[in-house]
């Protein structure tokens, strides 16, 4: 009495043979057709298939897999062979074999097709699993391998340090930039902390060890060596001092100083002792939440002082200008000026983070005031005449009323950038404000342009003059096909409305020349000038 | 045909008919191909194939294509060199701003000619290795 059945398209007698040396299993020759119909016969335990026809081949395969039954193939060429193998039947012969080796072939098969289920979804769970263990970017391993390391030098040594380093404006760069630049900031960022603790012994000779959070936070384990003293606050105090300068040079170097200006590290600490009563991963898990809350606390008080430097700033208008010449793609000639400001005090150079005070501190209509008249200021010494004035207006400026047409001298040389990110409530509104500026003179342009998932559709409703397009979208363009692709429909339908498309963040040749096989007309960014406070005639010189 | 020297290409779509007739055309150029038919069989495959482009259908049931997608960007060691292809029938601009939020190098739109798709391929496979040297 067989238990398990072979079912097989060949009448070969080796086969048959083959079969007879396994124990309690028994053969079924049936046509080739019936192995490509479903298989109802729960004995059948595996299928040889020895057909030429490569659609019959693949359908009878295909049928076995799908329940579950593992395949062996008979090849009768190198074209066969090929096949099965693609087909990723469990085992493949060439025909003729002997019986020995086909009944091996069996054997075989249906061991490894017991595990083909188990196998595949182990498969598939290392690779998804893989990134969960180690940070893609960083390279770093995350918080539960470093635990797991940690253990029992933790618990040999009795005390723990935890540094949890909490890297502020980091989800900026993404806001701004888009994700390809916060990867590669990140990645520098992680280098360059390796690379310090490679140069560092680290406070008293200590176990150093780093993980990351995937979002933008550093934890270290400092575990103090034997006999040794943990790090003194001041120890550690010094080393954070060392790192973040060795960081934000790395940052500026690699990624310039508008993005290095984004950044700061807070450190929080906590102190963890080894408690067998407790357990050892939620001790350290309280550590880390201690030492998160000490950073956050001092993220805070700097906030406080931040706000005190900015009502300093606006007192005395300490504000000025750099102006970043927007060129056209085809000429080079200089097109016009945005207007970027910044604080005149270091806390508050990057603008982002001077509207990110002002705002937390209901200041940004003043803050906006000012930067406003700056930058309308220096038209007169800075900017040719004909050359136009992009400036930066946020959308609820509009409700400021000191905002209005009649502010400025040359209207008709002022484009107004709207960002397409923040969201406009009301809309009929703003269109009325709108229409007012534009019927005075003034020209528009939608910022940040394809950051969002809404589409062409929104920007039509503004009827810009100029379409900025987002800097993530120009980072990396010449590589990836996608970018492309939206740019050039963004340029039609710019052509379309009369438009014109600016590229911004261009700074490798690789995408200036991308930009301009698509028909970008205006192109702004550190490969053709750097922003800069020096009038026109001086950046002319510079021009490549 | 000297064509042992193209790299692998992973092609993976739920859909039998259409896998195999892309992986007969691509076949006949010379590129060695290996065909999933889910999300799930893509990503067991993708360490074995090491492809250099992934071929990637958009609407599978379960494990879709986005999915598959930022999770093959993220492999610690394949993950930067692999090109993948999007195949949708979604052209619209938030379909297109997703590939490229999961990390998409490119996108063929269904319903794809065949010289499309090889030309989608080539062009790609030629930036891997420019971007390589």
């Amino acid at each position: 009495m067989s238990d398990y059945v072979l079912l097989t398209d060949s009448d070969d007698p080796s086969i048959t043979a083959a079969v007879g040396q396994l124990e309690s299993w028994s053969v079924q020759h049936v046509a080739v057709s019936q192995l490509t119909a479903p298989i109802e016969d729960a004995s059948v335990r595996a299928v040889l298939v020895v057909t030429t026809d490569p659609t019959e081949l693949r359908a009878a395969t295909e049928r076995a897999h799908a329940t579950g039954i593992p395949v062996i193939i008979g090849c009768v060429d190198d074209t066969a062979r090929r096949r099965a193998v693609e087909l990723r039947a469990e085992e493949w012969y060439r025909i003729p074999a002997t019986a020995d080796e086909i009944s091996a072939r069996i054997h075989s098969a249906v061991s490894r097709g017991a595990t083909i289920g188990a196998a595949m979804t182990d498969r598939v769970e290392r690779v998804e699993y893989e990134e969960m263990l180690h940070d893609a970017m960083t390279g770093l391993p995350t918080l539960p391998v470093m635990i797991e390391r940690s253990r029992a030098l933790f618990k040999e040594r009795g005390e723990l340090v935890v540094l949890y380093l909490n890297f502020v404006r980091y989800s900026k760069i993404e806001e701004i930039y888009g994700w390809e630049k916060l990867d590669a900031v990140l990645e520098t960022t992680s280098a360059a902390v390796r690379e310090f603790l490679d140069d560092t012994a680290g406070p008293s000779n200590a176990r150093l060890m780093v993980s990351f959070t995937n979002d933008d936070d550093f934890i270290f384990f400092h575990v103090p060596a034997a006999g040794v003293a943990a790090a003194t606050e001041s120890e550690i105090t010094d080393m954070v001092a060392r790192l973040q300068r060795h960081v934000a040079g790395r940052i500026e170097a690699q990624h310039g100083d508008d993005i290095a200006a984004l950044f700061d590290i807070y450190v929080g600490r906590s102190h963890v002792y080894y408690n067998p009563k407790i357990r050892l991963e939620r001790l350290i898990y309280r550590g880390i939440r201690e030492a998160a809350k000490a950073a956050r606390s001092i993220e805070e008080r700097d906030r406080a002082r931040r706000v005190a430097d900015l009502r300093a700033s606006l007192r005395e208008r300490g504000v000025y200008i750099d102006y970043h010449p927007i060129v056209v793609t085809e000429s080079q000639e200089i097109y016009g000026y945005e207007a970027l400001a910044r604080g005149v005090m270091r806390s508050l150079r990057s603008p982002e983070v001077m509207f990110d005070v002002a705002a937390e501190a209901d200041l940004v209509w003043e803050l906006s005031r000012l930067c406003r008249s700056r930058a309308i200021e220096g038209m007169d010494t800075h900017l040719q005449p004909g050359e136009l004035l992009f400036l930066n207006v946020d959308p609820h400026d509009f409700n400021d009323p000191a905002f209005n047409e009649h502010e400025v001298k040359y209207p008709e040389r002022v484009v107004i950038e709207i960002t397409e990110r923040t969201a406009i409530k009301d809309y009929p509104k703003f269109r009325e404000r709108l229409r007012a500026f534009r019927e005075a003179g003034f020209r528009f342009a939608v910022d940040d342009a394809g950051s969002g998932y809404a589409g062409l559709g929104s920007i039509a409703n503004l009827e810009p003059n100029y379409i900025k397009l987002d800097i993530s979208l120009i980072n990396g363009i010449d590589t990836n096909f996608i970018k492309q692709n939206l740019v050039e429909t963004m340029v039609k339908f710019a052509n379309d409305h009369g438009a014109m498309v600016i590229a911004e963040g261009v700074e490798r040749a690789e995408e200036f020349k991308a930009v301009k096989e698509l028909g970008v007309h205006l192109v702004q960014g550190f490969f053709l000038h750097r922003p800069s406070r020096a009038p026109a005639a001086a950046l002319t010189a510079v021009r490549r | 045909m000297q064509d042992t020297d193209l790299p692998p290409i992973l092609v993976v779509d739920d859909n039998h008919d259409n896998a195999e007739i892309i992986r007969q055309y691509l076949e006949i150029r010379g590129y060695p191909i290996t065909v999933a038919h889910n999300g799930d069989e893509a990503l067991a495959l993708f360490e074995t194939v090491r492809p250099a482009l992934v071929l990637l259908d958009v609407m599978m049931p379960g494990r879709d294509g986005w999915e598959v997608c930022r999770i093959m960007k993220q492999h610690p060691t394949l993950g930067k060199s692999v090109r993948i292809v999007m195949v949708t029938a979604l052209g619209e601009w938030e379909d297109k701003r997703e590939a490229l939020q999961l990390g998409a190098d490119d996108y063929v739109e269904k319903p794809f000619d065949l010289p499309t798709l090889a030309t989608t391929v080539q062009r790609n496979l030629a930036m891997r290795s420019a971007m390589a040297s």
